[in-house]
């Protein structure tokens, strides 16, 4: 079986100072509508996953039935891809180290995920890692919304993953590059990537890193079929 | 008889429990004047409602078998189909969803979509049934159909519309607003019989207009004339109606109405919507499998001059002999025609045929395509096909689970003993399901099904309708067998003692094979084991199947690959061969690293989201893997993955843990190895048993 790690879209951090977003923070991945946002953010899941950590997914729109199937779906693109053998053992494992919260018809609200989190690790010892939020709407959401995820990050001691929907006839774009709609909230995001697709690929840029200053050359292809990193 | 198909609708009430199906289903029977007085699901009068046939129904509340009844609303001819709400039931369901055009799915204002509706909606789904849907209750505390409406928009993906909105909700809840006639609509008569139309309430004229909107968007999608009528502004009801119909039929639309049927209200909308927008029986595509062509899929046509086809969707015991619920697909059936049943190739002559009101019938000369009657004193099983002779064709086989649950029953006297024989050979042919059998070496009966309730139905059927009385033993799971590593064998049957001798050697390989079932290969070369005992071999490996070695339960997943052997001239005989092959099987099975399975259930848990913590540790304990939780208002639904033997007893322990107020719905997922204490433990208990 290959390493998933080598085709992984988190490949991009390799050449950062950091490496990685790191527990306490907060990082996004910003694309139009139809890009493949959703499949790219499960792919950064599938990435903590096989390094051995636990991730929650919330949902802010689907139901957990329609999430499964799209780890389901792309998970079996991994299988063919990384050619894998022990598919059935390895699924279990992702299985068991992976919980989809959802949250319906507006029911979400930052008390309710610190609730349901702490039931998480004090009723079935799960104490994740990870969380990977879809779903968020960053146009309407405003900043109170990120604080209170940046302070469940540092409460809970886990790294959180958005994914922002941009839109191309919005073209504003803050004095450091990043534009909307995170061009107001980037103090509060220690990684910022954005999924890009052009007429010579579809390409993962870095638009943010922590602190550092960020290479204009910090970009991975990716494979337009399954959003994996091409080797 | 049906004379015109397209005023034809089989349709099916299907829901979660208590969401009110049944009360629906005896004031459709009272509008449409096939009954004249209504009575309660729980009946103080004793009378109890119509469509549950079966004293324990009445009793419990709840629907357990399809009764089938007929009824005529505004020129169309309606057969309804009740189906049950238990999730242990399934079967039943599924029979229904097979026979069925459409379905109203009726939903609760209070507890909304609810486990047991999303597995229901499942079920519709894989059988391609167009449905609308009915939010009942809407004059109770809490009701709230919009919240419903979003639901069934998010956790079912329905492209619901609102058809309706209410006039008042909860204790103020007084009519509907109809979207596509703008007009108030109010129930009066002591029983909601007199249809009253009046103007909308000028508070809810804007929200109407809004809601009309987006029907008129939504319904547009589905026909152009609509979509110019709208920019036109010259919007006609049947206009409406027509793309409705288009959407609802090729299920890409859900129209949503509301009422309270317990209070007389909204329920002529919902048979105006069955004839207006579900499909008569020539708008579904049905297809049977021809048995002279290798079970190639063939189309029905829903034409009476067409050869027969009908299936045997239902049996039920009446007091009268064996009645035999049918649906016609393509020809007709007149009383005194010869059938002829598929499975068996046995004729039989139609005696009396009838059509079905819950437990009352009437007697009818004939009938044809599209049709669902019963057939009185004909043997048959569940699923059976018949025809007229003239085509060998088959109706796919409905899917039909294996049981996971198994129960030791013994009379408790003569007279039960007897009894229990009769009602077994009932179950056993009407529910697929459900299996009986006689253990070898206790003795003892075992019946075999889906889940404790089902069980649980049965004894106490057997008790009531057939009197007789059983004890029953602990709950058993169905645990199975399976090899996890390739192993050689070669083994001799060798036995000299006096008469004709035995001898026959086998060699080979068992190995797992991924696929599940049971594979042999014959690679045995130059005659050492002649061909005419290579089904002994074969029979022989199988027989050992049966029985595992390490608990004694059947052995799922092995390929026995047979490559050597020798025979003797004289003394090797089929049983010899057999015996050798039993032989082989023991010598390699307990090295072969055999496994234990457990049947592993998708299990959810609904309950209001304060009990969310301890629903999740009551899973943990039970060796459950949470998959996802789902927040939605005030309530949290919980899926999870549970082995079956820690299930046992699970609803009393929710009911505590809940103050009542969770339940939970659960369905055979797959089979899993069981960890390595458990194989232990029940490696030793069959140890003390054998």
């Amino acid at each position: 079986m290959k390493d998933f790690l080598k085709v992984s879209p988190l490949k991009i951090l390799e050449g950062s100072t950091y490496k990685e977003l790191g527990k306490g923070n907060l990082g996004v991945l910003m694309a139009r509508a139809g890009v493949g946002k959703t499949s790219c953010l499960i792919n950064i899941a599938f990435d903590k996953l096989f390094r051995g950590g636990k991730l929650v997914h919330v949902s802010l729109k689907d139901a957990p039935e329609k999430v499964t199937s799209y780890y389901h779906v792309i998970f079996s693109d991994l299988v063919k891809v990384l050619n894998m053998e022990n598919e059935y053992e390895v699924r279990t494992l992702l299985d068991k180290n992976r919980i989809i919260l959802a949250y319906l018809k507006e029911s979400f609200d930052l008390n309710r995920l610190r609730k349901n989190l702490t039931n998480l690790i004090k009723e079935i010892d799960f104490t994740p890692d990870t969380l990977v939020v879809d779903g968020v709407d960053f146009a309407e959401a405003g900043r109170d919304i990120f604080e209170g995820f940046k302070g469940i990050a540092k409460e809970f001691n886990l790294e959180v993953w958005f994914s922002a929907l941009s839109h191309r006839h919005i073209t504003e774009v803050n004095e450091r590059g990043i534009p909307f709609p995170c061009n107001n909230l980037d103090d509060l995001f220690n990684l910022i990537i954005q999924l890009d697709s052009t007429q010579s690929g579809v390409f993962l840029k870095l638009l943010k890193e922590h602190d550092s200053e960020v290479l204009p050359d910090a970009m991975v292809r990716l494979e337009p079929n399954n959003f994996l990193a091409m080797e | 008889m049906v004379d015109d198909i397209q005023y034809l609708r089989n349709i099916g009430i299907s829901a979660h429990i208590d969401s009110g199906k049944t009360t629906l289903t005896e004031r459709i029977l009272y509008y449409t004047k096939r009954i004249f007085a209504v009575h309660e699901v729980k009946g103080k009068d004793g009378v109890g409602a119509k469509m549950d046939s079966m004293d324990l129904e009445k009793e419990r509340g709840i629907t357990i078998s399809s009764a089938a009844t007929y009824c005529e609303w505004k020129g169309h001819k309606i057969n309804i189909i009740d189906t049950p709400g238990h999730v242990d039931f399934t079967i039943e369901v599924e029979r229904s969803l097979k026979v069925l055009d459409g379905a109203i799915l009726v939903l609760c204002a209070v507890g909304g979509v609810q486990s047991q509706s999303i597995t229901v909606d499942r079920q519709m789904n894989r059988h391609k049934v167009p449905r609308v849907a009915f939010i009942n209750k809407c004059d109770r505390a809490g009701a709230d159909p919009y919240r419903v409406v979003g639901q069934l928009r998010q956790r079912l993906n329905h492209n619901a519309i609102l058809m309706q909105i209410p006039i008042g909700l909860e204790g103020d809840f007084s009519g509907v607003i109809d979207l596509v006639s703008m007009k108030a609509i109010y129930f009066e008569g002591p029983f909601g019989e007199d249809v009253k139309e009046g103007e909308i309430p000028s508070s809810l004229l804007d929200e109407a207009v809004s809601k009309r909107e987006e029907l008129l968007e939504a319904a547009s999608m589905f026909s152009d004339e609509l979509m110019e009528a709208i920019l036109d502004g010259s919007v006609s009801e049947e206009r409406i109606h027509e793309a409705v119909r288009e959407g609802t039929i090729s299920r890409q639309l859900t129209p949503v109405f509301m009422g309270s049927a317990y209070k007389n209200m909204g329920v002529q909308p919902v048979l105006d919507a069955v004839a207006n927008y579900l499909p008569s029986p020539e708008e579904v595509e049905n297809s049977a499998l021809d048995m002279d062509e290798e079970e190639k899929e063939v189309l029905l046509s829903s034409d009476p001059n067409d050869p027969l086809v009908a299936l045997a969707f239902k049996l039920e015991v009446t007091l009268y002999g064996q009645l035999t619920h049918l649906r016609i697909y393509q020809g007709t059936i007149g009383k005194g025609d010869d059938l002829v049943n598929t499975r068996t190739r046995k004729r039989i002559k139609v005696g009396r045929l009838v059509r079905m009101h819950a437990d009352e019938m009437k007697d009818i000369p004939g009938a044809r395509a599209g049709d669902i009657v019963a057939l009185f004193g004909v043997s048959c099983f569940s699923g059976d096909t018949f025809t007229d002779g003239r085509l060998n064709w088959t109706m796919s086989s409905i899917f039909v689970p294996d049981p996971v649950i198994s129960l030791a029953i013994s009379p408790k006297d003569n007279r039960s003993d007897t009894n229990m024989a009769k009602a077994l050979s009932r179950f056993i042919r009407e529910d697929p399901t459900f299996q009986s059998r006689v253990d070898g070496e206790s003795g003892q009966t075992i019946i075999s099904g889906m889940g404790e309730l089902h069980l649980e139905i049965y004894v106490e059927r057997m008790k009531r309708e057939f009197g007789a009385e059983v004890d029953t033993g602990i709950p058993q799971v169905a645990y199975r067998e399976a090899i996890s590593r390739r192993l050689e064998f070669d083994y001799t049957h060798k036995k000299q003692t006096g008469g004709a001798g035995q001898y026959g050697r086998v060699a080979g390989f068992m190995e797992p094979s991924e696929e599940g079932g049971y594979e042999f290969i014959n690679r045995v070369k130059g005659g050492v084991i002649p061909s005419e005992f290579i089904p002994a071999v074969d029979k022989g490996f199988q027989s050992c199947l049966r029985k595992g070695l390490l608990i004694g339960f059947p052995v799922l997943g092995m390929r026995i690959t047979v490559n050597d052997g020798r025979h003797h001239a004289v003394d090797s005989s089929e049983r010899a061969f057999i015996q050798a092959a039993i032989g082989a099987f023991k010598q390699a099975y307990l090295r072969a690293n055999p496994v234990i399975l457990e049947p592993i259930m998708k299990v959810s848990v609904e309950s209001p989201s304060e009990f969310q913590g301890n629903v999740m540790s009551s899973i943990n304990q039970r060796r459950g893997l949470i998959m996802s939780s789902a927040e939605d208002g005030v309530f949290t639904t919980v899926e999870a993955e549970v082995p079956l033997a820690e299930m046992f007893g699970y609803a009393t322990i929710l009911r505590s843990m809940s103050q009542g107020k969770a339940e939970f719905t659960m369905e055979f997922s797959r089979y899993s190895k069981v960890p390595e204490s458990i194989k232990e433990e029940l490696k030793l208990r069959y140890k003390e048993k054998s």
